[in-house]
């Protein structure tokens, strides 16, 4: 096993760590941080429960070590909110009744927000195909999509 | 019954940004250290200790192996490529998009942020999705490894379920693929068990093009995914549509040749039985669109 | 009932007082928990037969292995463990069961620590046949699975036959089935088949759990059952309740996988090896599919005869459930589906045999509708068939057939009033029954079906709820339950009722939480669909505890009659002065008396039960008693989809659902369940089995055991509410949590024989079957 020093921006913070070789993102974050908003489903890239934002980008924190993400950027679920005001993605999610037991939701906000920065306006089609790297097994998935829907009609 | 565990096992991991360490680390250590891309395939492989690995050797620092260059008459991918920027590049869309359709049809956005294009050939699943349109598309595999550089036709890449044709200590650097000719028009479509997501039961990708040597005028081509060891071309169904071109009874007939190409087996997706048949209706389907006289959008 | 004038919260879509932190992340589940530098993991080791003998466990490799703390085994986990029927050890003894039985347990370090010592374990097994199928296990010479089946202790209402691999055996005999057959103008008779599933919560089962120096144990677990954890956890270690504390954060999904007992009892008897240490045990996805509970499987063999004019005259059903290598939940599955085996159905003459029968599979257990999903699959596609083959419309012959309020049902119970009727003709007319509607595309089949359900809360007859209201200095009003948030809304509800029943603002309720034993009051499980009634009353009668409490102190006070008086929007009113006290302050220091003399009151603490007095048993023989159940909760799905042929392919158009909730306390959250529980049953219609060879799951990962994302939506869901109050629930409310994924499978069914007039008898229809079946019914017209 190999050591490594670790500089990573999370949520605006530059963290400075030294990790095993095999730890994932998730993990880093969840225990060397203590930001436990992304949560494990799989371990394999399938329940999308671990998604964050890496530069940008929305991925499987479960399948992407601490040490590929030297010098990333990352996002989690408890960096949407700005100066204590919610995004309106989370906004949504409390009025539409986008969330039932919770455990998905972190990693659907993500992924929902990075669905809305690249296409502002998506159709219905758009979210659902956006949207199926994430399991639900609360919700039928449909208060979701309409969580979604609004908050693009208020960003826009 | 051996369990996958729970987060990965041990292993040292370094990332060179020269090719000479990434061909030492490769060839070192040769049956415990592996090549990583995007890691969604090995990670996953490791818990489940399919592979032993003790040495990773991230390739993404190597210079020349990310990214998307233009090359005379078309393009050359890295191989370290993610797959979502493959997809959404202009190129690939408006001269490439098959491949653009290809990629949107696996997993899921968030994985093929980090899936690359490299390491979906190069896990070399007879279900690799990118696969097939790259078959008819003819790319050509750049390898480099400690004996130097080396370029092979795609149609030598497969070698059988997992395996491809790299030797010790090589990597895939790049993948470079022409732009069919004006007129041309290409497809994949894939059935899986969920509406979109899965992987595939069977993937046919189908590519038209404008040929004046042939007795039709086109060149069709035709791959299948997941129903044989390896991805494969067909080359009696393409004789026939190039030969007398796509009416009711050729494609008809090439989605028969298609079904008896294959050799599916039964696993826990599907029978064989039922990948025979579905090569049949998905080679009638892209061959239908090719044809501009689909049914439907599927 | 004293209620205030206007049920201002009843009825109302209040947003959900846990959205806010699920949506910010700060929500804690037990994985979220920190524990310290202490904290030791717990890995197991697993049995890789369906059936064996355990020879000989070696430890010694593993004892040495770095990072190792404790090594447990069948001998020091404690006596034999289980909520209806004691049959199994938390680590075997002699022998194991089914492929993933706990053989011995490892705690270290680290997680890796502890897999890879794991693996230095050698265990020795003597192979034995394994039972494979329920079938095969009734058969007189099969292998005895549980040969002291006799000796474990089991709960009275259940009927296990020593001897057997029986472990229940439920019967209902009434009126006289053989005669009525004679009178039957169509008689039909079908086996059906249902694989065992998996609840395929977000979060896999985790539990940590830490004995202090003097024996007492903490437990932290997903769970929705923190009491029945403690309880049976306790009784299996020769302990006392209290000595056990239970506390259960958020639960990620449960759907019935975290009620009873799991894994909790293993993190338990590995922390005893390591006192004064928090040991963590979660399950991999990998394990959460067959080593926590799986959903039972199914054989059900169902003959049901009708007259020339429809009537329903009799019913024949034999069930045989693939219970798997421990039973001690699902035992009360298998009487819940013998009581419940007609279906919402008015039927004379009955004779049912449900057979609960131990199998070398994983542990069949409860899941959401507790049987009904699995017999209804049976059920409401037979009816379908004697319909067609009376040639009356489905609908019709469920409206002519369903059971009503003043029917006697199967056990002879006198129906309460239900909207079942109703809700037929609701969910029917949102997808146009009886018009045929295109397809949308060519090569696809366009049909509609609908099916019904009942359930009632199966449960003991005594399973009672409590709940208290403490009030707070600023108003507030800190309510405390036992009951679970496992995601259906149940905290939100509760405040609701709460605030109604004492008078509050909404907002002035806060969910005192996380449960914990220590200080919540006892609420038998989060199961069965029976918060919203049972907990409710509870809650009703602690805020009217408070509220009298209120009014007493006030009456005093204000020298006025405690009738004149009322709590309301956070303060005192008297109708006759017109006099208000603000709540503040004075629920707790109370009210000072005149003339400085003193202070009347002091802190005011609320509390309420409930517990039902009027279950009454049930004839061993016959399966007959005054009153069953407490209360069914019916309803009516109905689908429109389309089939296509070149495929086998489903994709449906839309699916609407109607049930009679009583009386909704929160619509919105109220359709939410019903949405949820459509694609959970739909998914488990198309996509789901854990596939089993030998013994061995085949698919135990997200890879190959697909569920429904948000691509494999209907285009439209409409979920309808009836209300058909119930007399003893609160504000007329009663549950409906797993009702909404009963009857999906069999309506798909149904619309697909509708599309293309194929039937499929065994779930999941995939698309590889439904495209056979095709082929075969093409064959078959052609010849």
């Amino acid at each position: 096993m190999s050591m490594h020093e670790v500089n990573i921006e999370v949520n605006g913070v530059q963290y400075q760590r030294y990790v095993q070789s095999n730890m994932t993102l998730l993990t880093f974050l969840r225990e060397e941080l203590g930001l436990t908003g992304a949560k494990c489903g799989c371990e394999t890239g399938e329940c999308g429960a671990c998604t964050v934002m890496m530069d940008g980008a929305p991925v499987n924190s479960c399948l992407v070590l601490a040490v590929e993400a030297i010098g990333a950027e990352i996002v989690t679920v408890e960096g949407l909110a700005k100066d204590g005001r919610l995004d309106p993605l989370q906004d949504a999610f409390i009025d539409h009744t986008g969330t039932q037991c919770g455990f998905c939701t972190p990693g659907i906000l993500i992924a929902a927000r990075a669905l809305l920065d690249r296409n502002p306006t998506p159709t219905d089609e758009e979210i659902r195909e956006a949207l199926r790297g994430n399991l639900c097994r609360c919700t039928g998935y449909v208060r979701i999509i309409d969580a979604v829907k609004a908050a693009a009609k208020v960003e826009a | 019954m051996r369990q996958a565990q729970p987060g990965l096992p041990a292993f040292d991991y370094e990332c060179p940004d020269t090719y000479e360490e990434v061909y030492r680390a490769l060839t070192q250590d040769a049956n415990g250290s592996k090549a990583l891309g995007g890691g969604t395939d090995l990670f996953v492989q490791m818990r489940d200790g399919a592979r032993e690995v003790h040495h990773i050797v991230d390739l993404k620092s190597l210079p020349g192996i990310h990214g998307i260059e233009d090359v005379d008459g078309g393009v050359r991918f890295g191989a370290a490529t993610p797959l979502n920027i493959i997809g959404k590049d202009e190129r690939v869309n408006t001269k490439l998009p098959m491949l653009s359709e290809a990629i949107e049809t696996i997993a899921s956005y968030q994985l093929r942020n980090r899936a690359t294009l490299g390491g979906n050939l190069c896990n070399a699943s007879p279900a690799a999705d990118t696969a097939p349109s790259m078959l008819v598309l003819e790319a050509t595999m750049h390898v480099s490894g400690p004996d130097g550089e080396r370029e092979l036709p795609i149609l030598e890449w497969f070698q059988g379920p997992g395996a491809q044709a790299l030797k010790q200590g090589e990597i895939l650097k790049a993948v470079t693929v022409h732009f069919p000719p004006e007129g041309s028009r290409g497809t994949y479509l894939k059935l899986g068990r969920n509406a979109s997501g899965d992987l595939a039961i069977v993937g046919v990708a189908g590519l038209l093009l404008p040929d004046k040597s042939q007795a039709s005028g086109y060149e069709i081509r035709l791959a299948l995914a997941s129903v044989a060891p390896t991805p494969i071309r067909v080359p009696a169904a393409e004789k026939l549509l190039s030969e007398k071109g796509l009416t009711a009874e050729t494609m008809s007939a090439a989605a028969e040749l298609a079904m008896d190409a294959a050799k599916p087996i039964d696993d826990t997706r599907a029978s064989a039985a039922y990948r025979k048949a579905m090569v049949r209706t998905y080679t009638l389907k892209v061959l239908e669109r090719l044809a501009g006289v689909e049914k439907e959008v599927s | 009932m004293t209620q205030t004038e206007t049920a201002s919260l009843i009825g109302a879509s209040k947003k959900r007082i846990d959205a806010r932190e699920k949506v910010t992340g700060e929500a804690i589940f037990t994985d979220d928990l920190a524990f310290g530098p202490g904290l030791l993991y717990g890995r197991v080791v697993r049995s890789p037969h369906a059936h064996a003998k355990v020879l000989r466990v070696d430890t010694s490799k593993a004892e040495k292995m770095p990072g190792v703390r404790a090594i447990v085994t069948g001998e020091d986990s404690g006596e034999h463990i289980g909520l209806y029927l004691k049959d199994r050890y938390i680590f075997c003894r002699d022998r194991t069961r089914y492929v993933g039985d706990p053989v011995a347990g490892v705690v270290a370090d680290t997680e890796e620590h502890a897999e890879l010592a794991c693996r230095a374990i050698d265990v020795e097994y003597e192979p034995l046949d394994a039972i494979l199928s329920p079938l095969d296990g009734i058969k007189p010479d099969a292998e005895l699975l549980h040969p002291d089946l006799g000796s474990y202790v089991v709960a009275d209402f259940i009927d296990p036959k020593p001897g057997t691999n029986i472990a229940n055996h439920f019967k209902v005999r009434k009126g006289d089935v053989s005669s009525a057959w004679d009178q039957c103008k169509v008689i039909v008779e079908r086996e059906f088949t249902v694989p065992h599933i998996q609840h395929v919560p977000l979060e896999t089962h985790i539990a940590v759990a830490r004995v202090e120096q003097d024996g007492k144990i903490v437990l932290w677990s997903s769970s929705q059952s923190p009491f029945a954890q403690r309880n049976l956890i306790a009784e299996a270690m020769g302990m006392s309740q209290s000595d056990l504390r239970v506390i259960s954060p958020y639960v990620g999904g449960g759907f019935g996988s975290k009620a009873g007992v799991s894994v909790e009892g293993i993190a338990v008897a590995m922390a005893r090896k390591v006192p004064g240490h928090p040991v963590k045990m979660r399950l991999t996805r990998e394990e959460e599919f067959y080593c926590s509970f799986v959903r039972q499987g199914l054989v059900a063999r169902t003959k049901v005869g009708a007259a020339e004019d429809g009537e329903l005259l009799a019913m024949k059903t034999e069930y045989y459930w693939d219970a798997g290598a421990y039973t001690e939940y699902g035992v009360n599955i298998t009487r819940a589906s013998g009581y419940s085996s007609t279906g919402p159905y008015r039927i004379p003459n009955v004779e049912a045999d449900s057979y609960c029968v131990y199998t070398n599979h994983p542990v069949g257990g409860p899941m959401r509708g507790f049987g009904m999903p699995e017999i209804h699959w049976g059920i409401e596609q037979i009816m379908d068939i004697v319909a067609d083959e009376l040639g009356m419309d489905n609908a019709e012959f469920r409206l002519k057939n369903c059971l009503q309020g003043g029917d006697h049902n199967v056990t002879g119970m006198l129906m309460h009033p239900i909207g079942l009727s109703e809700c037929i003709e609701k969910a029917s007319k949102a997808i146009k029954w009886g018009v045929d509607e295109p397809a949308s595309k060519p090569g696809w089949k366009r049909g509609k079906g609908l099916a019904i359900m009942w359930k009632a809360p199966a449960m003991p007859p005594n399973a009672g709820s409590s709940a208290w209201v403490r009030l707070n200095e600023d108003a507030t009003v800190s309510l405390g339950v036992g009951g679970q948030e496992i995601g259906q809304g149940t905290f939100t509800v509760a405040a609701q009722m709460a605030a109604e029943a004492l008078g509050v603002p909404f907002e002035w309720i806060k969910i005192s939480r996380p449960v914990d034993t220590e200080y919540s009051p006892y609420e038998w499980q989060t199961v069965a669909s029976r918060l919203t009634w049972s907990m409710g009353n509870a809650i009703v009668a602690a805020a009217k505890d408070a509220r009298r409490q209120i009014l007493e102190l006030a009456a005093a006070h204000l020298g006025e009659d405690i009738d004149d008086l009322d709590v309301r929007d956070g303060q005192v009113v008297s109708y006759r002065s017109e006099e208000t006290i603000p709540l503040k302050n004075m629920v707790v220091y109370g009210l000072p008396m005149e003339d400085d003399q003193g202070w009347r009151g002091g802190p005011i603490i609320g509390n309420g039960k409930f517990m039902p007095s009027y279950v009454t048993s049930l004839n061993n023989e016959t399966g007959q008693g005054k009153r069953a159940v407490v209360h069914y909760t019916t309803g009516c799905q109905a689908v429109d989809l389309e089939v296509e042929v070149a495929t086998g392919k489903i994709h449906m158009n839309k699916i609407s659902s109607a049930f009679d909730v009583g009386k909704a306390i929160n619509p919105d959250q109220v359709h939410a369940q019903m949405e949820g529980g459509i694609i959970q049953g739909a998914s488990t219609a198309i996509f789901e089995a854990l596939v089993m060879k030998d013994g061995v799951p085949q698919n135990p990962s997200f890879t190959d055991y697909r569920i429904a994302t948000s691509v494999d939506i209907p285009d439209e869901i409409e979920t309808i509410i009836v209300e058909v109050p119930q007399d003893d629930g609160p504000f007329g409310a009663r549950g409906v949590g797993e009702h909404p994924m009963v009857p999906t499978a069999p309506a798909i069914a149904n619309a697909l024989s509708n599309a293309a007039g194929i039937r499929i008898f065994e779930m999941p229809l995939t698309a590889e079957k439904v495209f056979f079946a095709l082929e075969e019914a093409r064959k078959k017209e052609s010849e």
